[in-house]
């Protein structure tokens, strides 16, 4: 591959995507920055990240990024716009496993999915990899083991 | 009750009466993976049908068992679940039920009891699968105990929408319960519906001696 994407980040001012990637022929670290166009406190990040991946100057650049980090890096960018702190920012987008994702709003909640989808893609297995099997069945013997933690305590009527 | 979803009950449901179609309902948190799961079983043959008004989508499949051609009709909630709770209509003629929970969230596991004891109010009978779902993320947790299954009998499958563990046979078994169900069924609701039919075409039979014809002819075809 022509570059090897090592880091991404977001610049505020102006609005633009940052991405440390090491140039294949000379073997260099490069920064290249991107700024987002015609993007605002209302945009739709998914539809802004996939502009991006698809532009024509920086597609070459973003082969090793995925929408969905590009899709991320967005909402960083929105939620300035919208007067969120990066802290704020960065704390909605982290997953707290304890949270109730039905108490959120669609908007929300898709991006709690965008973030699962990271784990999600990278475990995916596609129906044309040369090991898919359609019907994939996996004994799991019942052990006992305490070691592995219990999510029923001695909680009452559960 | 949930907004805007009450005219799921104008959704024909007399169908699932039929020997050759049954009914399966997804149930569980918000994000467990309910909709990836269907997505892996169909693969690419699925035909979804998005009913957004009643926040629900139907995937119809077909298959056989016992060399019987059966036509299954999946149904997966689309954002309902945020109210934890389901429309009636949701478990009205359900044959079997896949109940999901994400192992990397307790919360959705805690859940399950919630759902579980609603689902009992419309379906007492119903065969019910418990699914821990996610397994790719950490496989560990196969080995943990889920005691919510063992204790009130349901099978539980360990599966990841993912890398397609054991996704095929969970729905392949959830068909079968549901087909064998049907067969078997005296489904408890139902029958208190039927007796309770019948009952009041007796009262008429006394209240007119004229209409005593009609009622017989109806009663018979009641039974
Ligand atoms: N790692 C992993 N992530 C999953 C799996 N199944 C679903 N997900 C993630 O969970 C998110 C929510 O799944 P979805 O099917 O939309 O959940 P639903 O709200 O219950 O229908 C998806 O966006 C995926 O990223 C799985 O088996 N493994
Ligand atoms: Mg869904």
């Amino acid at each position: 591959m022509a570059f090897v994407a090592k880091r991404c980040g977001v610049k505020f001012d102006p609005p633009s995507i940052v991405l440390v990637y090491e140039d294949g022929k000379t073997k260099k670290m490069r920064q290249r920055i991107m700024p987002v166009r015609n993007f605002s406190k209302c945009s739709d990040c998914s539809q802004a990240a996939e502009r991006l991946k698809n532009n024509a100057r920086h597609s070459a650049y973003l082969q090793g990024v995925s929408l969905q980090q590009l899709e991320r890096l967005h909402a960083v960018l929105r939620d300035h716009l919208r007067g969120r702190t990066l802290e704020q920012s960065l704390a909605s987008l982290r997953l707290d496993p304890d949270q109730d994702l039905n108490k959120l709003s669609d908007e929300e909640l898709a991006r709690r999915k965008a973030q699962m989808d990271v784990l999600f893609e990278r475990n995916r297995k596609h129906k044309d990899d040369p090991d898919f099997v359609y019907n994939l069945e996996v004994e799991f013997p019942e052990v006992d083991d305490r070691e592995a933690g219990s999510w029923d305590e001695s909680e009452e009527g559960f | 009750m949930a907004r805007g979803t009450t005219d799921i009950s104008e959704l024909d449901q007399e169908k699932y009466d039929t020997d050759e179609r049954v009914k399966i309902i997804c149930l569980g948190d918000s994000a467990v993976g309910k909709s990836k799961l269907m997505e892996r079983f169909l693969m690419d043959g699925y035909r979804p049908e998005q009913l957004s008004t009643y926040a629900l989508t139907l995937y119809k499949y077909t298959t056989t068992v016992d060399g019987k051609a059966v036509l299954v009709d999946f149904w997966d909630t689309a954002g309902q679940e945020r109210f934890q709770s389901m429309h009636p209509s949701y478990y009205y003629k359900a044959h079997a039920c896949i109940m999901v929970f994400d192992v990397q969230r307790k919360i959705t596991y805690k859940n399950l009891a919630n759902w579980y004891k609603e689902l009992r109010e419309y379906r007492p009978e119903i065969p019910c699968i418990v699914v821990a779902n996610k397994i790719d993320a950490d496989m560990k947790v196969t080995q943990r105990n889920f005691n919510f299954a063992k204790k009130q009998g349901l099978p539980l499958y360990y599966v990841s929408a993912a890398d397609g563990t054991n996704v095929v046979k969970l729905f392949k078994d959830a068909i079968k319960l549901a087909m064998s169900y049907k067969q078997n069924s005296n489904d408890f609701m139902d029958e208190v519906m039927r007796e309770l039919e019948n009952f009041e075409l007796e009262q008429n039979e006394e209240s007119s001696d004229k209409e005593d014809n009609v009622s017989k002819e109806e009663k018979t075809h009641l039974q």
